[in-house]
């Protein structure tokens, strides 16, 4: 019975797990979607540059993988910013088709690039803390684990603070909220669109470099999955609700683990998006989503 | 609206970029009349593009040797004809592999076709090269559902690799003749217990056909080994950590795992680091791979691989001396190691060089027929008998298999593979290491 407690308990870690890396990266997605209405395809080329991000600076400098999450954040945030810029600002509201197909190209684009530079061979880098286990009391994790949960909840505390008690978080929201009213209101919105699309990737970037640390495997084209997985999240969660990616992250992370423990690994999609069609039955809006979406 | 010239301008270069770096193959040096053009199905893009470059890059290497020969000898044309290859990018996937194979075929008019990897992308296609009737020698799609198949033509097929039963068998045998009885030894276990083994494998034509094989196998022969655990895996999965800690839950003494490269690197590092699985490893030979010795890091130290090719065991025979001099023009042109895949596919260049020479044409059947009724010297795999030929009945060729431990090199500061099976060619014995705990009692 002990052993049965241990596995669920283990089974539920993972599931935290991947939940984090899940609401990080569809926190930044609903983000950009609650401010800009647009769907962006390429979302989880930004995860991916992340990975690829951290392993540069890693290889360069040799500094904790942690640590280079004040670089990496940055440089996402400023890659973030020139996408909005070059590929969404000249497109905004001209109607979906356009956003979708300039998400679509983006994707070929980044992925090219990235295997040009780095080419395509799975990389990996290791945690300086790998050989680290921490008692928990039930279970014994590794302490890499509990360093990402504790970053994804800091991140997620100062997305908080951000948007609620700085002028340029509220000026987000407002934006957010209603973007003709928040014009009439003096605040510059595309300006906001732009602060908001850097920090969506610069979210989905820190999932990418917990991803990497965690010792997951990386190549140019492994975005698209997580991508996938978090619109399916936003959708689960209510689309533009920030505390809706975050309950959809961790019950898609929960589940899928879940399924993997009792069905086998290869239903564990499967099942998540039957919890997503159900939850869409019962309230076509996300379990956060509001009508007016 | 003045603002849309210049976001016009950025946009249109943006998408001319895309097209231009999304269509970066290479692409054949030249396209003389008189050249045998070989089409190498490769998975250039996608999770497994590592294995596709191996697998173009030894294609390449194996032409430029025929070529800087004067070529392959046709006596219908009484002269030697260079080798073109033409490379198809399946990008690791059933739909590009179709839309490979069908340019290669219809648009590129290839004489021969080499490579192929996945059995589920192979599969996909073969519809296609039976209907167009066109040679193919295929190095990878190891599921017996692909070769052994029987509603679509296959006789213009041949299988340069182990089936899944043969890679099976190969393992299950060294489990049982090898590594039962050293554990049991050292923990003084009954010889009535059976030997408690995981399967995880991928949710594939490869994987189920190496899940069926495995069960069939122990009922068939037998063997004192009850399979206690059976995971599943989707394609290109990166997380196992659920799955192993299943796996851990049933207590195995041992891990099967069939998996692609990119997985068992995750898979090991997550078994031992994550889930503490202390217990041994065995994958299979696709994985036998330069990248994941440089990959896995000292968390692979112990594990064991069924193999047929490696980059850094070379096994002694009459194959050694040219499996050294491979590597060595390998490394000279690519700075680097092939891997299994690409052994194959060099040799499969060979074939297809040979067939033509003994047809005398290029023309489809005779070559066809010229492949069904080959006998070569083997290369650089070792092959049963010494010969490479292909069975009568699925056409496949038969190798000699055997099994590697995996030890880290300090002075490389990687593992190293070392034969410990079968007993004709064995470097060094298999050894359990000392954190290695057994299954239930």
């Amino acid at each position: 019975m002990d052993l049965h407690i241990e596995i669920i308990t283990q089974v539920l870690f993972w599931g935290l797990y991947t939940g984090c890396i899940y609401i990080l990266l569809a926190t930044g997605l609903n983000l950009i979607f609650g401010v800009m209405k647009i769907v962006n395809f390429a979302h989880g080329e930004f995860l991916m540059l992340g990975t690829y991000i951290t392993f540069f600076l890693f290889v360069m400098s040799g500094f904790n993988p942690y640590v280079l999450l004040c670089a990496s954040i940055p440089l996402l945030v400023v890659i973030g910013v020139i996408v909005e810029r070059l590929c969404f600002r000249p497109i905004l509201g001209t109607g979906k088709l356009n956003e979708i197909f300039v998400s679509i190209g983006l994707i070929y684009i980044i992925q090219n690039l990235v295997a040009r530079i780095w080419t395509d061979e799975w990389k990996t880098i290791q945690s300086p803390f790998r050989d680290i286990s921490v008692d928990l009391g039930i279970i014994q994790v590794p302490l890499d684990y509990l360093i990402i949960m504790a970053i994804t909840a800091i991140l997620l505390i100062g997305l908080y603070i951000f948007l609620h008690h700085t002028w340029t978080g509220r000026a987000i929201r407002a934006t957010s909220q209603d973007r003709k009213g928040a014009m009439l209101m003096g605040i510059n919105v595309e300006r906001m669109d732009m602060v908001t699309f850097g920090i969506g990737a610069a979210l989905a970037g820190a999932a990418g470099t917990l991803w990497a640390v965690s010792g997951q495997v990386f190549n140019p084209y492994m975005g698209s999955i997580p991508a996938i997985k978090a619109f399916a999240i936003i959708i689960l969660g209510g689309l533009g609700s920030i505390p809706g990616a975050i309950v959809g992250g961790l019950a898609v992370g929960l589940v899928e683990n879940g399924t993997a423990f009792t069905l086998g690994g290869a239903w564990k999609d499967a099942v998540s998006f039957i919890l997503l069609i159900i939850v869409l039955i019962i309230r076509p809006t996300g379990l956060f989503g509001e009508d007016s979406e | 609206m003045k603002h849309w010239v210049p976001y016009s301008l950025v946009m249109s270069i943006i998408i001319i970029g895309a097209l231009l770096f999304s269509g970066c193959t290479e692409q054949p040096a030249s396209e003389s009349a008189e050249s045998i053009k070989i089409g190498v199905v490769a998975s250039m893009s996608g999770p497994a593009s590592t294995t596709g470059k191996d697998i173009w890059q030894s294609a390449e290497l194996a032409a430029q040797e025929i070529n800087a020969q004067g070529g392959v000898f046709v006596k219908d044309l009484n002269k030697k004809i260079p080798i073109t290859l033409v490379q198809g990018d399946d990008e690791s996937t059933r739909e590009g592999g179709i839309k490979a194979v069908s340019k290669l075929i219809t648009q590129d008019n290839v004489d021969l076709l080499v490579g192929g990897y996945s059995s589920a992308v192979v599969s996909a296609h073969q519809a296609i090269v039976a209907d167009n009737k066109v040679p193919y020698i295929i190095s990878g799609g190891s599921s017996t559902s692909v070769s052994h198949r029987d509603d679509i033509d296959t006789s213009y097929m041949f299988f340069h690799r182990p089936n899944t039963d043969d890679s099976a068998k190969a393992s299950i045998l060294f489990i049982d003749e090898v590594v039962r009885p050293e554990i049991y030894k050292k923990f003084n276990l009954p010889d009535d217990r059976p030997l408690r083994l995981a399967l995880i494998f991928q949710d594939s034509p490869f994987g189920k056909g190496q899940q069926g094989a495995v069960r069939n196998l122990t009922q068939d022969l037998n063997l004192p080994i009850e399979i206690v655990a059976e995971e599943t895996f989707k394609m290109g999965e990166s997380d196992f950590r659920t799955a192993l800690t299943s796996v851990k839950a049933k207590k195995p003494d041992i891990i099967y795992a069939v998996t692609f490269l990119n997985e068992l690197i995750p898979l090991t590092q997550q078994a031992r680091r994550d889930v503490g699985l202390d217990t041994l490893i065995l994958s299979i030979e696709n994985n036998d791979d330069p990248d994941y010795y440089s990959g896995v890091g000292e968390l692979g130290d112990f594990t064991l691989m069924e193999s047929r090719f490696s980059p850094y065991a070379i096994p002694k025979g009459s194959t050694s001396e040219r499996t050294k001099k491979f590597l060595e023009d390998f490394q000279t042109k690519y700075g680097g190691f092939s891997g299994m895949m690409g052994a194959a596919t060099y040799e499969s260049v060979y074939i297809a060089a040979k067939a033509i020479e003994n047809a005398g044409t290029v023309q489809k059947d005779a070559v066809r027929k010229a492949l069904s009724e080959i006998s070569m010297d083997h290369m650089i795999e070792v092959m049963k008998d010494q010969v490479i030929r292909f069975s009568p009945d699925y056409q496949e060729s038969s190798f000699d298999l055997y099994v590697e431990q995996m030890k880290m090199d300090p002075a490389v500061g990687e593992i190293r593979p070392h034969i410990v099976w079968p007993e004709s060619i064995r470097e060094t014995g298999f050894v359990i290491p000392d954190w290695y705990q057994p299954g239930s009692p």
